[in-house]
């Protein structure tokens, strides 16, 4: 399987990327020792530390089962580790009150392979969903609906629904959904694992785009192709356990093999 | 947050639910409907059979004391103003013997027996007597036992028209009735809170996907859950109506077409009406708000 690395997206981004200057900015993500351990008794992260600075992109990777997306749902507070500590710009998860989790949710983006899109919606029902739902009032609703749809390349399908797009335009309507909130931290699990390997390299150049413009990336994926391509940092999971973290990672540590 | 288009957008979201999920919707209207027009039937039954029973209440509320011939009127007077003002009488009056003789030819037919009698020089066998209104029908067998022990009572075997099983007897249908008709009302009141919650629930699991999506994007539980109790709202006023409208209809059916059945007045139809939509809201808020809480995980 090959893909193409022609850029798709018909957007120019500016920003500074990852940087030196968040080397001296703390923290965004700490994984601080986190176990966690679901009510069948399966332990699906275990002892897990590691941090995440501002602006990073990071791949996190590892087969299907290891961990990452209890990484995601960690993050986003649909679970609670069992042991250890997650904190987000600071803020300790397990101690975060049920009614600020709202907060929480507004400073990141989130989407999934299934791109939870409603197919009763159109592509700009679907995204503005995300602000009449947090802030109905909110001046200018239109314009930023068409100004996320317009990063993600899908400015012309506003009344299109979610069944008469391809399955990497859905995502692209998914992130545009995520980013009306103008997110600090964007999370990403399996986003291309429902795609072609063209939509999904589309689709990973549009999470490195919005990296550019300032946001945290966390994706969690196996899609070795997109992973090796972008050099990004990629931190490893087998059995839970994060087995590698490395700056400018590719799937495989070198020299191993896919069995 | 501004409250105006958030009270726009979940009564849009709620209205849309409701005509999205019209067959859930509609089973919901109907069950409840049929359990408020349970719960109005019930009240109204209860309310006809507790205006016959406070009728019966009031008329065993007199105690009728029944003097001897030889007492004069002033021991009369005595005794009228001695127990009449006692807290529990709210009212006491005097029936000679003319008029006791009248009343028994009134009411008992027995004018002919009474001439006879007069006529045959027995003169009038009817005693005249005092006749207590009391406030309280349980304070009559107390007013009795202390009459009783006055010398100028009628020596006959009956010297007051206290009947002892009587007022027991109506106090226990009257606890029967209010018993009856409360847990009526509850148990229907209890059927219409188990049907919306799991209307709402079947709701919540249809739309589980946009409820996802809300939670994901940091929609509050507030705004999650106010457009399910606004559609239980809707759906509880809706169905009010339709039971009142129904009820109201055959009350007036039943009537005769003037008046409604069962002595029901207007005042007291149109305060059926409004408890039975307070109700309906009430229900289905309640019942909403449960139903959703399981989706908000809280």
């Amino acid at each position: 399987m090959s893909i193409s690395t022609s850029p798709p997206a018909p957007v120019v981004m500016t920003g500074a990327g990852s940087t030196e200057l968040s080397r001296s900015e703390p923290p965004i993500i700490v994984f601080e020792k986190v176990t966690k351990i679901y009510a069948n008794g399966q332990a699906a992260i275990r002892d897990a530390s590691f941090t995440v600075r501002p602006r990073d992109f990071v791949f996190v990777v590892g087969a299907s089962g290891a961990g990452k997306s209890t990484v995601i749902r960690l993050l986003i507070r649909e679970e609670r580790a069992t042991q250890g500590h997650v904190l987000v710009e600071g803020q300790d998860l397990a101690r975060l009150k049920h009614r600020h989790l709202p907060r929480l949710r507004r400073k990141m983006g989130i989407v999934f392979q299934d791109f939870k899109l409603l197919p009763n919606l159109t592509v700009e029902q679907n995204v503005a969903f995300a602000i009449q739902v947090t802030d109905p009032g909110r001046p200018h609703l239109k314009e930023k609906v068409g100004e996320a749809l317009y990063i993600v390349g899908l400015e012309d399908k506003l009344s299109a629904f979610p069944t008469e797009l391809s399955g990497g335009e859905q995502q692209r309507v998914a992130i545009a959904r995520a980013l009306v909130h103008r997110p600090r931290i964007f999370l990403a699990d399996e986003p291309t694992g429902n795609l072609d390997p063209d939509a999904g390299w589309g689709i990973v150049q549009l999470l490195q785009q919005i990296n550019h413009r300032g946001a945290t990336v966390v994706m969690a994926t196996h899609n070795r192709e997109v992973v090796d391509l972008c050099r990004r940092r990629v931190l490893a999971i087998e059995d839970g356990r994060i087995v590698r973290d490395e700056a400018e990672g590719a799937y495989l540590r070198d020299g191993d093999a896919i069995l | 947050m501004n409250p105006i288009p958030a009270l726009k957008f979940v009564g849009r979201v709620a209205l849309q639910n409701i005509l999205r999920n019209r067959g859930i919707a509609l089973a919901s209207v109907l069950t409840i409907t049929l359990t408020l027009l349970g719960a109005g039937v019930a009240v109204v039954v209860v309310h006809a059979l507790d205006g016959v029973l406070h009728t019966e209440e009031s008329q065993a509320s007199v105690l009728k004391v029944f003097m001897a011939d030889h007492v004069g009127f002033a021991s009369e007077v005595n005794l009228e103003q001695t127990l009449g003002h006692q807290a529990a009488v709210a009212k006491a009056t005097f029936e000679n013997k003319d008029q006791a003789a009248q009343q028994a030819g009134s009411s008992l037919g027995l004018t002919q027996a009474i001439n006879l009698l007069e006529k045959s020089g027995a003169g009038n066998p009817l005693p005249a007597s005092l006749n207590f209104h009391l406030r309280n029908i349980k304070a009559v067998s107390e007013l009795n036992r202390e009459v009783r022990t006055s010398a100028l009572l009628d020596s006959g075997p009956h010297p007051t028209d206290y009947n002892a099983d009587v007022i027991p007897r109506l106090e226990r249908y009257i606890f029967v009735a209010q018993l009856g008709g409360g847990l009526v009302v509850g148990v229907v009141g209890a059927v219409a809170l188990v049907i919306i919650t799991i209307s709402v629930r079947t709701a919540a699991y249809v739309r589980r996907q946009e409820i996802e999506i809300m939670k994901l994007v940091g929609a509050t539980d507030w705004f999650v859950r106010w457009p399910f109790v606004v559609e239980g709202v809707i759906v509880g006023v809706i169905s009010a109506l339709v039971a009142s409208v129904i009820l109201l209809g055959v009350g007036v059916g039943f009537g005769g077409g003037h008046s409604l059945a069962l002595g029901v007045g207007v005042r007291f139809a149109a305060l059926i009406v409004l408890c039975l939509i307070v109700a309906g809201g009430a229900l289905g808020s309640v019942g909403s708000f449960v139903g959703v809480r399981r989706s908000l995980g809280t």
